[in-house]
């Protein structure tokens, strides 16, 4: 009878670490994207990355380089950072060989323990305050 | 045996809700990506003509910068692929 009570508490108490988990992956992962295309893709992104373009453009202008120079070395400038895009592609393209495939249970194993730890001390927190 | 089943089904299903908000979340962010990183071109654009740049030239350049998000998203899905 307590082994029944013990496995219904384990069973319970996983899908209750497996709602939390959850929870916090949907609030935390759409605020992560959110930040990280707002620092590149945003109005004042391109305002600030227009403006470095600009300037380097003007400069090359004022050292008296034709315009179709300029404007064709600018254009390689801002293609420094696309060719970021494609380190990406690199590491991405790897695809299935960028975790080996032994390492993969071990790297879930791993990311599911820092997650309860989160859940865990969050909890804790929770109660302190209470 | 049986109510320790359904109270796992319950509760599997009580997080149902997060997975409709992370989704729902994502989806918001795909849809608005385009009209952000359009906001952003012309931006980019409006300070490149500032300098001179004719608008056909700054439109080129611009291009490479919306490029980079075309390159992002699919960056994206080819990591969804590596841990799916």
């Amino acid at each position: 009878m307590s082994e029944k009570t013990e496995k219904k508490r384990t069973a319970s108490e996983e899908a209750e670490e497996v709602k939390e988990i959850l929870s916090a992956v949907s609030t935390e992962v759409p605020a992560l994207i959110k930040s990280i295309i707002a620092s590149v893709f945003s109005e004042e992104a391109g305002r600030n990355m227009g403006k470095a373009a600009a300037a380097f453009y003007k400069e090359l202008k004022d050292g008296g380089m034709p315009d179709n120079v300029a404007v064709k070395m600018t254009e390689d400038y801002i293609g420094v950072f696309t060719s970021l895009g494609d380190i990406l592609k690199g590491v991405g393209g790897k695809g299935k060989d960028w975790i080996p495939k032994e390492k993969r249970e071990e790297f879930a194993e791993e990311i599911e323990k820092r997650i309860k730890e989160k859940i865990a001390e969050k909890r804790r927190e929770e109660e302190e305050e209470e | 045996m049986g109510k320790g089943r359904s109270l796992l089904i319950v509760s599997v299903l009580s997080g149902i809700p997060a997975v409709v908000k992370l989704l729902g979340s994502l989806f918001l962010i795909w849809l608005t990506l385009d009209w952000k990183v359009r906001k952003a071109r012309r931006a980019f654009e409006k300070e490149l003509i500032k300098q001179g740049m004719s608008k056909q030239d700054a439109k080129r350049i611009s291009a490479q910068y919306a490029a980079l998000k075309d390159q992002a998203v699919n960056a994206f899905k080819r990591s969804i692929r590596v841990f799916s």
